[in-house]
């Protein structure tokens, strides 16, 4: 398979501060791949340098074969965007939002009709043409913004959080419809950070902090990344006297969460120290309800390797 | 090309569907030309309306004195008697009276000309210009009278020399009525503002985009930054294309204000001034960094500098100072090239006034592509 997208040693620098630190990935055909990092990791300022909005301070960007510095029309017209923010028109109807943004592709005549229609089709707003946005839900507007980038069939799709503040719903349709695209032969990029959203669609996922990738492969190459360790999950009564530093002191634990009703304790397999915590816990008073042994997930792949949760 | 027309026709579309731009880019003007006209006209037309009453008989003079105000085609003369002329006037059938006593020939030929009575309920614009032509000829004729000193021959010989030349002149400056004149200006003033208004309008839409993130959007399709801002220039011009033509056939064949300066050259000269505009505009959209800021800064630029280079008001009741801070400003630039027009100045002398409207278009324009650029490789580019 060959690679849509290269990165290599890509850089990125505002003023003193480095958003992107000399990464380099592959995006190969066929892939729904993931990006997948907290806020303010990195991954729109990645996604803005792919898509030549912004110049990159080093390294190099090859999207088809071809350098995106030398031929940034080329890429731009290979790429369909689905920004961050919402970028649709509201004094214009759904038909022609899509119309329009089809058309700056080139597009034009009965096939922009055609593919218009379908694209609305496609996102579920197949009767909405003569609608405007304004009287739509976030969820609608969203579907929208995809349809948008969509519609000039392009060859690889960049969604960044494009679930962000929607009703399951429509997050379900979305979901569903990334993955027909990708089935349509669409190679997609897709940012998150909800991990149940990237655990479900994405064939490969890569893990940015701090403008780096700090692990990349499938989530079965990411959860074999921490086999050594193994997840403690106790229930309690109330968590108002846990105390953290105490509990991180014991041998094996890596880190520790205190959640409502639970203390979540990520340790080192092969230790035995169950009963050291639950005696840790009965001496901050804790009354204990359950204790689960858990297999490893991605977010507790991601708070291993980051040492933070992915969202606050 | 194609992305500039495609971008175009998007913007097109969405402006003219809302009914306000109609009134913002094309009733505003014409509602200009209204207000220029209750000002200063008289709405039936431009035509003045003359009485005369000749106490003088059929001396050979006093005749030639009416022809010369019959000469003047914006002027309709009425020879009647002194009971009819007063009647008239009150019932503001007419707009001028003006008496010839008994014995005027006479006087005139004698170089010492008795004086004319010009009478009007109107108030001083509308005798001022019938009673400053008269003068001047009269004056004329008196002057000849004082050279030739009593010589017969010699007073008809140079007589009826001015009279061809004279009635020549007049032909010449029959357009330039008082009145006329100050619709024209007054319309153009108002032109002039609400084309500044409407440009800073349109090419706010630059930042409206940035503020709806659609502006980004764009860039991430095969449009360049500078392709989407050339489309807001073209479409700018073309609305002010618009403006003008509108604005002038409104004025031309529904006003029927004739502005006594050629279709085309005042369309080049008003053309010329909106680029300056679409330039001030982008320099101020180029320093804005939200669409509430540049309206601010256009209302803080546009209103002042308008009312400074006399769109509002004639410069003439411009203390001089003001008439100094003008030569800084476009609009004096474009309205001191009408005027000049309309004084029979061609075209081609007034390179001088059209090179510095060209230049304040240069200047605007390389300042905001300069500041344009500095912006670049920012969250908001542009
Ligand atoms: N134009 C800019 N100037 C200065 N700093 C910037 C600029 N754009 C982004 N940053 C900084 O770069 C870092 C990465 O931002 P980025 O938007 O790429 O994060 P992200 O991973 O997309 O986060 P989120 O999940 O919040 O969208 C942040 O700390 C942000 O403040
Ligand atoms: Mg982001």
């Amino acid at each position: 398979m060959s690679n849509v997208l290269e990165i290599r040693n890509l850089t990125k620098k505002f003023g003193d501060f480095i958003a992107v630190d000399n990464m380099s990935l592959a995006v190969r055909e066929g892939e729904i791949f993931g990006f997948l990092g907290a806020n303010g990791a990195g991954k729109s300022t990645t996604i803005n340098m792919i898509s030549s909005l912004l110049r990159n301070t080093k390294g190099e960007i090859i999207l088809l074969g071809k350098n995106i510095a030398k031929s940034a029309k080329f890429a731009k017209s290979n790429i369909g965007v689905v920004p961050q923010d919402l970028a649709i028109y509201e004094d214009m109807t759904a038909y022609e939002n899509v119309s329009f943004f089809a058309g700056l592709y080139g597009l034009r005549g009965a096939q922009l009709k055609e593919r218009t229609v379908e694209a609305l089709e496609f996102v579920g707003l197949g009767d909405k043409h003569k609608a405007y946005p304004k009287n739509f839900s976030g969820g609608m507007k969203r579907r929208l913004n995809i349809a948008c980038a969509i519609a000039h069939r392009p060859k690889l799709i960049i969604m960044d959080e494009p679930t962000v503040g929607i009703d399951p719903q429509s997050r379900n349709y979305i979901l569903n419809s990334v993955r027909k695209l990708n089935d349509m032969g669409c190679t997609i990029i897709y940012t998150s950070h909800y991990m149940e959203e990237v655990e479900e669609i994405c064939t490969r996922i890569a893990i940015v902090d701090h403008g780096k990738i700090i692990a990349e492969g499938t989530k079965e190459q990411l959860k074999a990344i921490i086999t050594d360790t193994k997840d403690i999950w106790i229930g309690i009564k109330s968590e108002d006297e846990i105390k953290v530093e105490p509990l991180k002191q014991i041998p094996g634990v890596a880190s520790v969460r205190v959640e409502e009703h639970m203390v979540m304790i990520n340790s080192k397999a092969e230790v035995n120290n169950l009963n050291l915590i639950i005696q840790q816990l009965i001496r901050d008073r804790a009354e204990i309800r359950s204790v689960e042994e858990q297999a490893p997930n991605l977010e507790t792949v991601f708070l291993t390797l980051t040492g933070r949760n992915l969202r606050d | 090309m194609n992305e500039i027309l495609w971008l175009v026709r998007k913007t097109l579309r969405s402006t003219f569907r809302k009914k306000s731009s109609w009134l913002v880019f094309f009733g505003l003007p014409l509602i200009g030309i209204f207000v220029s006209m209750l000002i200063y006209g008289n709405l039936s037309g431009q035509t003045l309306r003359v009485g005369i009453v000749n106490a003088d008989g059929d001396q050979a003079l006093t005749q030639d004195a009416i022809r010369f105000i019959q000469g003047l085609d914006q002027v309709k003369v009425t020879m009647m008697d002194e009971e009819g002329l007063r009647d008239e006037i009150a019932a503001g059938k007419l707009d001028n009276g003006i008496r010839f006593g008994a014995g005027f020939a006479e006087s005139l030929q004698a170089g010492k000309p008795a004086d004319v009575q010009v009478l009007s309920v109107k108030g001083a614009t509308v005798t001022s210009y019938v009673r400053a032509m008269l003068n001047d000829y009269l004056g004329n004729v008196a002057s000849i009278a004082q050279a030739t000193s009593g010589d017969k021959a010699a007073f008809d010989r140079l007589y009826d020399a001015y009279l061809q030349s004279s009635f020549k002149v007049s032909a010449e400056t029959l357009e330039d009525t008082s009145s006329i004149k100050y619709m024209t200006y007054q319309s153009i003033g108002f032109l002039i503002a609400f084309m500044m208004f409407s440009s800073v309008n349109m090419t706010e839409l630059i930042l409206k985009e940035k503020e709806n993130r659609t502006f980004l959007r764009l860039l991430t399709s095969p449009v360049s930054a500078r392709t989407y801002v050339l489309s807001n220039v073209a479409l700018n011009l073309f609305i002010m294309l618009l403006q003008i033509a509108v604005t002038l056939f409104f004025m031309k064949n529904v006003f029927h204000i004739d502005s006594g300066i050629p279709t085309g050259e005042l369309f080049l000269v008003l053309l010329l001034f909106g680029l300056a505009a679409i330039s001030l505009s982008l320099l101020i959209v180029a320093f804005a960094k939200t669409t509430a800021s540049a309206g601010a800064l256009s209302n803080l630029i546009v209103t002042p500098t308008c009312l400074l280079a006399g769109c509002y008001f004639p410069m003439d009741i411009m203390p001089d100072a003001v008439k100094r801070i003008s030569n800084f400003l476009p609009q004096h630039w474009l309205l001191d090239t009408i005027n000049k027009l309309q004084h029979g100045e061609t075209f081609g002398s007034l390179y001088l006034n059209l090179a510095i409207l060209f230049a304040f278009a240069a200047a605007f324009a390389l300042i905001a592509i300069y500041r344009f650029g500095r912006n670049n490789d920012t969250r908001l580019f542009v």
